[in-house]
């Protein structure tokens, strides 16, 4: 036996497992996305389009076009409030850098259901916020946070800021500092140097944590359930909704096929990246 | 921000710790209000356990414990296996098609959780499989063989093959040298990687609720269904125990590196090779 093939075989249960409960899976779903549902209700495999001209439905597009509107909203909060302690732990954090980014994982290991729910409780009508807010006399009528898209949005930002800031913080300390210091003489002012710099040397960072962001964001359906009403409805629960309530299996499966098409230059972009790095360090 | 804001520690100093209390205080809040003497989630009254006792007296929120439990020890078991050997095999292998197996690998973990729960429903209802806490164990240990092989294969592409030369060098065979030499080599991140998947799967609901029967559901599951009916303290009870779960295997995947020498690769681990 060569050393080449003796390796090969601890490729193999992973692989087939992967192969045949994934890929194989991820087919089906394409497959039955052009099915229908008979008059017993059951899901029928066809090569029918009609699924996918009801999914561009007047009815749908505005739920497919406010998930990647709210995908992206989340995805530049999460950059705007990611990056800058992602920056002062990199550069700030000295020997307290580990301690600072474990902190910051922490909370990511608390249920996500959990998390999003102590916003309903935070942000309810008669809520803690609106109550803290009321007590101080900021406001006299509660304000009406839950059920909108901020709070959807907000939801999200919560849920998956982390996947920003870790790769944006692993491309900072990757950053030779002497670099900076060379941008300093170069560029005078401390924006310039962090704009010519450091910004450049960290889009990998940046680019490895939108995506991150986006491609979970998209497909959310708990935030948008939890936090939000029927007119913050995302593709996530409308998917959600063709295989628990509506019994529509191909329709969500059409659904769920749009998505992915809108999700996969992004993912082949990532995927790219991240099949060159053997590290994994972008994940 | 004025321009130089941004080099300025002061800014970020202040930025950053509003951004640790957004992330800190739902999380607090939930935790105290578990322990609430009222049915109340605005107005803290007083401490007791009664949520907590309510939740354990529950026969079949018991159960969906002890079913979260289970789904989350066998997934830890079988793809910590199955995700070490493909991370072997991805850093080793020089086949044909072991870039094909890692595209594969990294699919799972970039594709939104909904898409990979309705592939598993699909082909579990295909083939004929009734809904059970088994097929929410291979939905998850689909997902989780994925996550093994990316932390293990962060410390595997650290390891040098002339380690292994040696041992056959002196006569072991390929197998052993395995066993002997590589295994105990990858075995801190191995066990971080273990209950990392192990805290993931404890928590998973995606998934769960795809492919979980009617009869046993596992805990998220429950809690989503409670929670439609509306915010009660029993949910911050359940909350706050799995809580504990959780972090409790975060902090031994942290913690066990450090007994095993490495001093840095516990909160390596963590992060995925990130920190």
């Amino acid at each position: 036996m060569t050393a080449g093939r003796f390796w090969d075989r601890f490729l193999l249960p992973g692989g087939v497992w992967l192969l045949l409960l994934f890929a194989v899976p991820c087919v089906l779903v394409l497959a039955l996305s052009f099915g229908y549902v008979d008059d017993l209700g059951r899901a029928v495999y066809a090569t029918d389009l009609d699924n996918y001209s009801a999914a561009f439905d007047p009815t749908y597009t505005p739920v497919l076009f406010r998930s990647v509107l709210y995908a992206l909203t989340t995805t530049a909060l999460c950059l705007l409030i990611g990056y800058p302690v992602a920056y002062y732990i990199a550069r700030y954090g000295g020997r307290y850098r580990n301690v600072l980014i474990a902190l910051l994982v922490l909370p990511f290991f608390v249920n996500y259901l959990v998390r999003t729910y102590a916003w309903v409780a935070l942000l309810a009508d008669e809520g803690l916020v609106n109550n803290a807010l009321i007590d101080i006399g900021v406001i006299n009528d509660p304000i009406r946070m839950i059920n909108t898209p901020w709070a959807v949005i907000g939801g999200l930002t919560y849920g998956y800021l982390i996947f920003m800031i870790l790769p944006v913080y692993g491309s900072l300390e990757r950053l030779d500092r002497s670099v900076i210091e060379a941008g300093k003489d170069l560029y005078g002012t401390p924006l310039q140097t962090f704009l010519h710099v450091t910004l450049p040397q960290t889009k990998q960072g940046i680019l490895a944590g939108a995506v991150l962001v986006f491609l979970p964001s998209v497909g959310d359906f708990v935030a948008a359930q939890l936090l939000g009403g029927p007119d913050t409805y995302m593709v996530g629960n409308l998917i959600q909704d063709q295989f628990f309530a509506a019994n529509n299996w191909p329709f969500g499966a059409a659904l769920t096929v749009v998505m992915m098409i809108f999700l996969s230059v992004w993912m082949v972009a990532y995927l790219r990246s991240a099949a060159r790095d053997v590290r994994g360090a972008a994940i | 921000m004025s321009p130089s804001a941004f080099d300025k520690p002061r800014f970020l100093r202040v930025f950053s710790f509003l951004v640790y209390l957004f992330l800190f205080v739902p999380i607090l809040v939930v935790i105290l209000f578990s322990f609430n003497t009222i049915k109340s989630l605005n107005v803290f009254h007083g401490w007791s356990l009664q949520w907590y006792q309510e939740f354990l007296d529950d026969p079949s929120l018991r159960e969906s414990l002890f079913a979260s439990l289970e789904i989350a020890f066998a997934t830890m078991v079988v793809s910590t296996v199955i995700g070490t050997a493909l991370a072997i095999g991805l850093v080793r292998s020089r086949a044909g098609w072991a870039p094909g197996a890692n595209i594969l690998m990294l699919v799972p973990l970039v594709v939104p959780e909904i898409v990979t729960g309705i592939s598993a429903l699909l082909i579990f209802s295909q083939i004929g499989i009734a809904l059970s806490i088994w097929t929410v164990i291979i939905a998850h240990i689909t997902f989780s063989i994925s996550y093994v092989t990316i932390v293990v294969r962060a410390r595997m592409a650290a390891i040098s093959q002339e380690v292994e030369e040696a041992a056959m060098d002196l006569g072991a065979t390929r197998w052993q040298s395995v066993r002997l030499v590589l295994v105990p080599a990858l075995w801190p991140s191995v066990v971080a990687a273990a209950l990392l998947v192990f805290a993931f799967s404890f928590d998973d609901f995606v998934l769960s609720f795809f492919t979980t029967g009617e009869d046993l559901q596992p805990l998220p599951v429950r809690i989503w269904s409670a929670i439609r009916f509306g915010l009660s303290p029993t949910i911050n009870a359940i909350g706050t125990l799995m809580m504990v779960v959780s972090l409790t295997a975060i902090a031994i995947a942290v913690v066990l590196p450090r007994l095993f020498g490495r001093r840095e690769s516990g909160l390596k681990v963590l992060t995925a090779g990130e920190g």
